[in-house]
């Protein structure tokens, strides 16, 4: 559903991402990691067609990005960003509902269909009992939730997800991770999400991209990922494998060593 | 449902304001010929201009604060006011008296002088780095400095009367004789208040940030410049017909703020109701306080508009800690 073909990006001529191919399936959940200024956020950017300029083709079903205009894009692509504005002056309900806007026109009024959107975004962000509330009033974790919430009201079959649970205790780290998975295997949203929480990305996610200085260093399966032994190549820091106890799975910890 | 009890009350005050304004002041024991005479060509054409100025001026105003993402930024921060200003002042040291369709050499020149400010900083952000907030700020705050030290000198080399005619234009006018300015302002005023009406949803993604905007799908880039142009021609023909009326495009949408909150869809509406019984209600205060001279309108708003910028500051500081 989405490629890129040569993507180049330059930000004050400084190479962000340099020949990015990239191929994305409906219904696939990719991650993509990489260390600081790798250019994890410019390609979630680019992709979203809010990025600086760039060379090379990004094409979304088939058409190019360029092609496609904001509201079109905004039907098949929804994003979270990194950080958000926290003095939003508006009620809960009256922000996500706002996330309607690429399905009207001038003219048109609220339908079944925004209602129908609106309902189940809340159900499923788990936001219905604050929809009253002003956003400057919500902790962290609820913010990020009705910053999902506005994205899923949106009804694109494309998530980008820019660093979801950097923020939030490991309680609502959980509860976000199962969201997004949820999303991905339950509502066949196609999810591709920026992190830096190797074990998440392991353990939920089906692909891995590893960018490493605006290149793609490794790219595959998320299972084959922490067996391919790149995880210290790409952040140039040791990493001890081990096995959780309750699943089996391998778990990457930093090393203690020197 | 309380937004439209908010709108219904904010258009009754209106309708009444409307209705007493023009018989305020009127004195009792003149000639009923005379009286009905001052009534219908000079008090009603006066408040009804004030109530399309301050509507379109509270217009502006709330655009620009969307556009910009600052609760402090005035339909006169682009320099288009003090671009209007310079045209005036010129016409006023040049000596200038003619009129062409219906406008006089004042208003004309500093409606050409709103239009140059708007090309001239339009030009600077697009070269200084793109159509972006923060140029387009900074350029207008330098261009409206530009522009003052220049009217400024204009009216130092002028004669004292031509001095004395500037400072009044700056002092803002809305003595108007007969209905000729009224269909020449509202049209303008009204066309872009349906421009913006139909960009209210874009208008609050706008609000919550670029970022988000985009990704709603709003063409962010395209929106700035329709607004940025619609806007600015409206301000300049405002202020090349009243001069600058200050603070009015600041304070009333924040009141509006207050009252209705911040779904543009109501706020659009409720500032252009706001912003036009604000104006007759300053132009009142003007016209009554020092009878039967008169406080010209824009020191009024002025004064009032100091304080409510400096509340605003001290507000929004607690706010943000």
């Amino acid at each position: 559903m989405l490629q890129t073909h040569h993507l180049n990006v330059h930000i004050a001529q400084k190479k962000c991402l340099d020949d990015i191919n990239l191929q994305f399936n409906t219904h696939d959940y990719l991650c993509i990691i990489g260390p600081n200024g790798a250019g994890k956020s410019t390609l979630l950017k680019s992709l979203m067609g809010i990025g600086p300029a760039n060379k090379g083709s990004i094409t979304i079903s088939g058409k190019p990005l360029e092609k496609l205009s904001q509201k079109e894009l905004a039907r098949n692509i929804s994003y979270v960003a990194q950080s958000h504005n926290r003095h939003l002056d508006f009620t809960v309900a009256d922000f996500i509902k706002m996330a309607r806007y690429p399905h009207h026109d001038i003219f048109s009024t609220w339908t079944t269909d925004d209602q129908n959107a609106f309902d189940s975004a809340i159900f499923l962000t788990n936001t219905e009992a604050f929809t009253d509330r002003q956003i400057p009033t919500l902790s962290g974790g609820e913010c990020q939730r009705v910053m999902i919430a506005a994205a899923l009201c949106q009804q694109t079959p494309l998530l980008l997800l820019d660093e979801p649970t950097s923020f939030l205790d490991p309680r609502h780290q959980v509860e976000v991770h199962q969201l997004i998975k949820n999303l991905n295997q339950e509502h066949e949203i196609s999810i591709i999400e920026v992190t830096h929480d190797i074990n998440h990305a392991v353990q939920h996610s089906l692909h891995i991209l590893a960018l490493k200085e605006g290149k793609v260093f490794w790219k595959g399966r998320s299972k084959d990922f922490l067996a391919s032994s790149t995880l210290s190549k790409i952040y140039e820091q040791e990493f001890v494998i081990l096995k959780h106890p309750e699943t089996g799975q391998n778990i990457a910890l930093t090393s203690e060593r020197a | 449902m309380k937004s439209f009890h908010v709108l219904l009350s904010i258009t009754l005050v209106c309708i009444l304001t409307l209705l007493i304004a023009p018989h305020i002041g009127l004195s009792k024991n003149t000639d009923p010929a005379i009286a009905s005479h001052i009534l219908l060509q000079i008090r009603i054409p006066r408040v009804l201009l004030a109530f399309i100025i301050g509507a379109g001026l509270a217009l502006c105003g709330l655009v620009f604060q969307a556009m910009f993402h600052n609760p402090l930024a005035t339909p006169f921060t682009l320099g288009v006011a003090s671009g209007a200003s310079l045209g005036a002042a010129l016409a006023v040291f040049f000596g200038l008296s003619f009129t062409f369709i219906g406008l006089d050499s004042t208003s004309l020149l500093a409606f050409i002088g709103a239009l140059t400010t708007i090309i001239f900083v339009y030009s600077i952000s697009r070269f200084g780095g793109g159509f972006s907030t923060e140029v387009l700020l900074l350029t207008g705050i330098a261009v409206s400095f530009f522009f003052s030290s220049l009217i400024l000198l204009t009216q130092y080399l002028s004669d004292i009367t031509g001095s004395f005619r500037i400072l009044r234009w700056l002092m803002g006018n809305l003595s108007i004789i007969g209905y000729n300015d009224i269909w020449t302002i509202l049209p303008v005023v009204s066309v872009v208040t349906l421009l913006v009406f139909f960009f209210r949803r874009d208008l609050n993604l706008l609000a919550a940030g670029d970022d988000i905007a985009l990704s709603r799908g709003v063409s962010v880039k395209n929106l700035r410049y329709v607004l940025f142009f619609s806007t600015s021609i409206c301000i300049g023909a405002i202020v090349a017909l009243c001069g600058p009326i200050g603070f009015v495009g600041m304070m009333v949408p924040h009141m509006c703020r207050l009252l209705i909150g911040n779904d543009h869809r109501w706020l659009i509406p409720a500032s252009c109701l706001f912003g036009g019984a604000f104006l007759i209600l300053c132009d009142g205060i003007g016209r009554l306080v020092i009878a039967p001279a008169e406080i010209p309108v824009g020191v009024i708003t002025t004064l009032l508009g100091g304080p409510f910028f400096l509340w605003l500051l001290i507000r929004s500081r607690i706010h943000i800690s």
